[in-house]
């Protein structure tokens, strides 16, 4: 049963989380965390169980945030779910702080200790592979940057994964089209993914990463497809969606807010600060 | 050597379900007597080491014991970071085994030739490092490991040195050193690891020395090196690995802040091997042969 539905999960007020967060401890990475936005709401909303309500719950299921830079998304995830508190959300990187600007797998809520790419998804594999040998029903959601599919740990995993047939496991793809230096085409061209996740040995299916209706029900084939092997969900997504003066500009990956861009970026929220 | 290595893996994984080997394709006679008697428990990951050592992480994060098997050239060496960041940083009790670590694949060249892998483990916070010299402290070693419940990387070299021990050893305490000899005060004590243990004997016998065996090389007790010092006159350190970053380094790191004394470090100076050859005659090119080391030595006491 869906654990989270009485949390709402709205994706305007993680934006607003994030905005918050980034005007407060002037951080950087605000465009890769409101790209994975509507997936992360999804997955908490309807998929993703906590017994007991309980982060650190051995019979959870595994969010692993591999792509860590858009750990902000997750925290404000974390917000609604009253496991970070507003200190921690408005105190972000202040001195002694405990919350990194990208996954620390020692945050309770967070899964792995991730920014350096290619490696949460091995872990997550690992994590599926116990819980499979364990005979659990408990699934891993592991979400990868399609600028982190350079790496070539990621590939070893896919092999590894569809072999053992891990069916209890879906990497989730945010193809935002952009990694640091420029777009995934001009840097190091992905091809057609779907297809060769397919060739891997995955079930793939693409999806409007913002929609979430759509991912809902692309979650729900992917896991009603018996077919013994890992799932992938290509979420098409955009870089900075939600303010339309940071959509598809890779700038904000690495610009910080001022009063002024902030206060323009919540009332593109459409929210008063 | 290897023998007991197999047999305590084995033993492990008969007496717990929850005991995994990994490896990366290689161990191909090693593990014969594991994967018949523990096939469920055996992975061969593939020729993929990053991803076998993040998966270790995953599986001890739901409560499996890995064992990770391959070449100390790739495990520790080509997963530094997947060891720092997805074992380390959270403490994970998995076990990371070294094989033909030194020049044990002296014909092979520098791909397999690992030198620099204590270094590298040596410098992440909260990991182990051994290191034994024969089959007894191989036995002692993988107790210990499975014990301790933390990260740890198994240091394993060339293994048909022979015993330096009698009989069997009793449980390895964190940091402390074996000794094999009682010898003159007046004249350096010698410490070594792993393969180079069988060398320091000799040497230590034909020159009526002192002589510890270091199978924990991290951590290293400060108390024990202190001890060495206080009865020896300088210490000398052999280990088939870098000066920079080993057994030396760790000696001198200690020494210089307990017992500054002399301090000769036989090890790899800062080079890689120049040519093809045997185990025996790649020691002689880097001067850890069996003459060269007792020649050293010698200068050495002579100094003193």
């Amino acid at each position: 049963m869906p654990f989270n539905l009485d949390v709402t999960f709205q994706p305007t007020r993680l934006r607003q989380t994030v905005l918050e967060m980034a005007y407060a401890g002037s951080t950087v990475h605000i465009g890769c965390a409101f790209s994975i936005i509507e997936l992360l709401a999804v997955l908490y909303r309807r998929y993703l169980r906590y017994p007991g309500h309980d982060p650190d719950s051995p019979a959870r299921d595994y969010l692993i945030l591999s792509k860590g830079h858009g750990v902000m998304a997750q925290y404000a995830c974390m917000r609604e779910l009253g496991w970070l508190n507003e200190t921690q959300i408005h105190q972000y990187f202040s001195d002694g702080s405990e919350l990194k600007g990208l996954s620390d797998s020692r945050v309770r809520g967070l899964e792995v200790t991730s920014g350096s790419l290619g490696h949460g998804f091995s872990v997550g594999v690992g994590i599926a592979m116990g819980l499979q040998r364990s005979g659990t029903d408990q699934k891993v959601y592991a979400i990868v940057g399609d600028g982190e599919l350079n790496e070539g740990p990621i590939w070893e995993g896919v092999m590894f994964a569809a072999h053992q047939k891990m069916d209890n496991l879906i990497m989730i793809v945010d193809m935002n089209g952009f990694q640091a230096m420029g777009t995934t085409e001009e840097v190091l061209s992905l091809g057609d993914l779907q297809s060769k996740l397919e060739s891997f040995g995955f079930t793939a299916r693409s999806v409007d990463g913002h929609d979430e209706e759509a991912i809902d029900t692309a979650i729900q084939q992917l896991w009603s497809s018996d077919d013994g092997k890992p799932k992938a969900l290509i979420a098409k997504t955009v870089k900075g969606k939600g303010v339309p003066f940071m959509e598809a500009d890779n700038r904000w990956h690495y610009t910080r807010l001022n009063a002024e861009t902030f206060s323009e970026a919540v009332s593109a929220l459409g929210i008063q600060s | 050597m290897r023998e007991a290595f197999s047999s305590a893996l084995v033993n492990f994984a008969l007496s717990d379900p929850m005991v995994l080997l990994l490896t990366g394709d290689h161990g191909y006679a090693l593990f014969d007597e594991f994967r018949v008697k523990c096939p469920q428990q055996f992975i061969n990951a593939g020729i993929a080491e990053q991803n076998m050592v993040g998966m270790a992480a995953g599986l001890a994060r739901v409560g499996y014991r890995p064992f990770v098997y391959g070449l100390a050239a790739f495990i520790p060496v080509r997963t530094v970071e997947q060891i720092k960041i997805d074992i380390a940083h959270d403490d994970l009790p998995v076990v990371l085994l070294g094989d033909g670590a030194g020049f044990v694949y002296s014909h092979l060249g520098t791909s397999h030739q690992s030198t620099e892998d204590i270094a590298c483990m040596r410098s992440i916070p909260g990991l182990q490092v051994l290191s034994p010299a024969d089959r007894f402290e191989m036995s002692a070693c993988m107790e210990y490991a499975l014990e301790s419940r933390s990260p740890i990387y198994l240091r394993m070299g060339k293994s048909d040195r022979g015993d330096v021990h009698q009989s069997p050893i009793d449980a390895l305490q964190a940091g402390q050193l074996l000794q094999l000899r009682s010898g003159r005060r007046d004249r350096p004590g010698l410490i070594a690891t792993g393969s180079m243990v069988t060398i320091a004997v000799e040497a230590a016998n034909r020159l009526d020395l002192n002589a510890w065996s270091a199978p924990l090389l991290k951590p290293l007790a400060q108390q024990a090196i202190d001890a060495a010092a206080q009865v020896s006159q300088g210490l000398v350190t052999l280990e088939e690995h870098s000066i920079l970053g080993g057994l030396g380094a760790a000696v001198a790191e200690i020494l210089s802040e307990v017992h500054p004394m002399r301090l000769l470090r036989l090890g790899v100076q800062d080079r890689f091997s120049e040519h093809c050859g045997t185990h025996a005659y790649l020691l002689k090119e880097h001067g850890l042969d069996q003459e060269t080391v007792l020649t050293k030595i010698e200068a050495f006491c002579d100094v003193g």
